[in-house]
């Protein structure tokens, strides 16, 4: 026994400190203070004079004794309802696309075959066009619309992706159960395949949202005033670039950020057991 | 032979082809006909085409050639009539295949709810009694990953049986479990056929075929070597393939 206890060391207090979120934390830190002194060594160089001060009237403002949103809140409002309907279009967009590249049916397969290359083939910025600007006017279809078009037939093509690999992923085992039972296609993609499928590409997905939310930022190009055409404006009235944009990124990443961590809550909340 | 009353013919397959792609000719021209209540075990080295003969009972698998009846309704192009054959004919599995993300009581209760248009409670009170009949009912809020393999099996098997079959088909059911495990499922399975369940069971479980079976069909290469009762097949098997097979797992 003595000979064992002294080839293994006893473990040593530091060990746990090594292994604890603070130094996780630590790191972080110092990461973000290096980059703040090299931006403000920079700044200072170019004699960039920082003038934070000015920028919280242009998220929330005090307007006839009342609080109200400032342009970039508003923007943020008009960002978050695009990628929000956009979302769900896309995802019923992939999902659809998705079924019918594994249907048998032909035309089907053709159709979505088609779908798929031409948007993943193709610059989102020009599909916005094509559609605000072509389609838009022989359609009759606003500028809000043709952006939310825009943006959930892109990501469309790309959550489908997600979604085929998702569904081919699941055992056959799991298709013949359910068959043998006598569920029909639609009940086994329902009840059976889909839960398992959703579970897995959950991760995926939740970039593709991501995604969504910052390609979104494209829809100014059509001069709706989501969060960065408002930024854009902001900066041309105030002359503070630095400022208004470090803010108009935070704000961007604020939202992709929360809906990283809830979807991380959902997924340990579903997770499968075993 | 056991000596239970048998009836008319429950599944009637003739001349039936199958090739998968590639060339491999898995099931040729099979014939046979299954009474009601009989138990048949089919035998036969792996890649004999007895899995795929199975699954083409009940239309998983799809014949090239050849004609199936299961108690008087074709199978056939119809889906109308697949899904009919699927509701009277319940399969278990090697490999189990119960669905992962439901509970025991779920996995029993969808097809009766969905399929059989069952309320909850309905499907309830069958989920408990054939959980009760294999055994298992403790176990009625785990999820399959927290049982293990033979108790998995047998809430398979009281899956298909809440359809209220009246074929169960059973591929290898006890091929992928640990050798403690099988005897719990053979159980489940001589007892059912012993209330005069008709059987379809692929197996090299030949203590089961003696014990129960009314008779073997001896397959190899697709096609049916031997038939007899499994004491045949213990005394007397003729062919030379059957003996070889038989020397290699008895």
């Amino acid at each position: 026994m003595n000979t064992i206890e002294r080839v293994v060391p006893a473990p040593r207090k530091h060990f746990f400190l090594l292994r604890s979120p603070a130094r996780d934390i630590f790191q972080f830190v110092l990461l973000v203070a290096i980059l703040v002194w090299l931006l403000l060594l920079g700044a200072s160089r170019s004699g960039y004079k920082w003038e934070w001060y000015r920028v919280p009237r242009y998220i929330l403002g005090v307007v006839e004794g009342r609080l109200t949103a400032g342009p970039l809140l508003q923007g943020l409002s008009l960002t978050l309802r695009i990628s929000g309907i956009s979302l769900v279009l896309a995802f019923v967009i992939g999902l659809v696309t998705a079924l019918l590249r594994l249907s048998d049916s032909l035309v089907g397969r053709a159709v979505a075959r088609a779908y798929l290359e031409t948007i993943r083939n193709t610059p989102m910025l020009v599909q916005l066009f094509v559609i605000y600007f072509i389609l838009g006017p022989i359609l009759g279809i606003e500028r809000f619309l043709s952006a939310v078009m825009a943006l959930s037939l892109f990501e469309g093509a790309y959550a489908s992706e997600v979604f085929r690999a998702g569904i081919i992923s699941i055992h056959k085992g799991q298709w013949q159960a359910s068959y043998s039972l006598g569920l029909s296609a639609v009940d086994t993609y329902r009840f059976v395949i889909l839960p398992q499928a959703i579970r897995r590409i959950l991760p995926p997905l939740t970039s593709q949202a991501v995604s969504l939310i910052k390609d979104s930022s494209l829809v100014s190009m059509v001069s709706l005033t989501d969060l960065t055409l408002q930024a854009g404006i902001v900066v041309s009235e105030t002359f503070l670039p630095f400022e208004i944009w470090f803010t108009t990124a935070g704000l961007y990443l604020v939202v992709t950020v929360t809906l990283s961590t809830v979807v991380n809550r959902m997924e340990q909340r579903f997770r499968i057991v075993g | 032979m056991s000596e239970k009353a048998l009836g008319d013919y429950i599944i009637t397959v003739k001349d039936v082809y199958k090739t998968f792609p590639g060339g491999i000719a898995a099931v040729k021209d099979f014939s046979t006909d299954i009474r009601r209540s009989e138990v048949l075990v089919i035998m036969g080295p792996s890649g004999s085409g007895k899995s795929t003969l199975l699954r083409c009972l009940n239309g998983l698998e799809e014949r090239d050639s050849g004609s199936i009846v299961v108690d008087g309704i074709p199978l056939d192009q119809n889906k109308k009539n697949r899904l009919e054959i699927r509701k009277e004919v319940g399969m278990v599995f090697q490999s189990f295949n119960l669905f992962p993300h439901l509970t025991v009581a779920d996995n029993v209760n969808l097809a009766q709810m969905r399929v059989r248009k069952k309320s909850k409670d309905e499907a309830m009170l069958m989920t408990r009694d054939m959980l009760t009949k294999v055994g298992i009912l403790n176990k009625i809020d785990a999820y399959p990953a927290q049982l293990s393999g033979g108790q998995q099996q047998r809430v398979a098997i009281a899956r298909a049986l809440a359809m209220m079959p009246k074929v169960m088909l059973f591929d290898e059911p006890t091929s992928a479990l640990d050798p403690e495990m099988i005897n719990e499922v053979l159980d489940v399975m001589k007892n059912l056929a012993r209330e005069g369940m008709t059987m379809v069971v692929v197996t090299h479980e030949m203590g089961f075929a003696r014990e129960v079976s009314d008779w073997v069909i001896f397959m190899d290469e697709g096609q049916i070597v031997e038939t007899g009762t499994a004491e045949h097949f213990f005394t007397s098997p003729q062919e030379e393939r059957t003996k070889l097979f038989l020397s290699q797992i008895l």
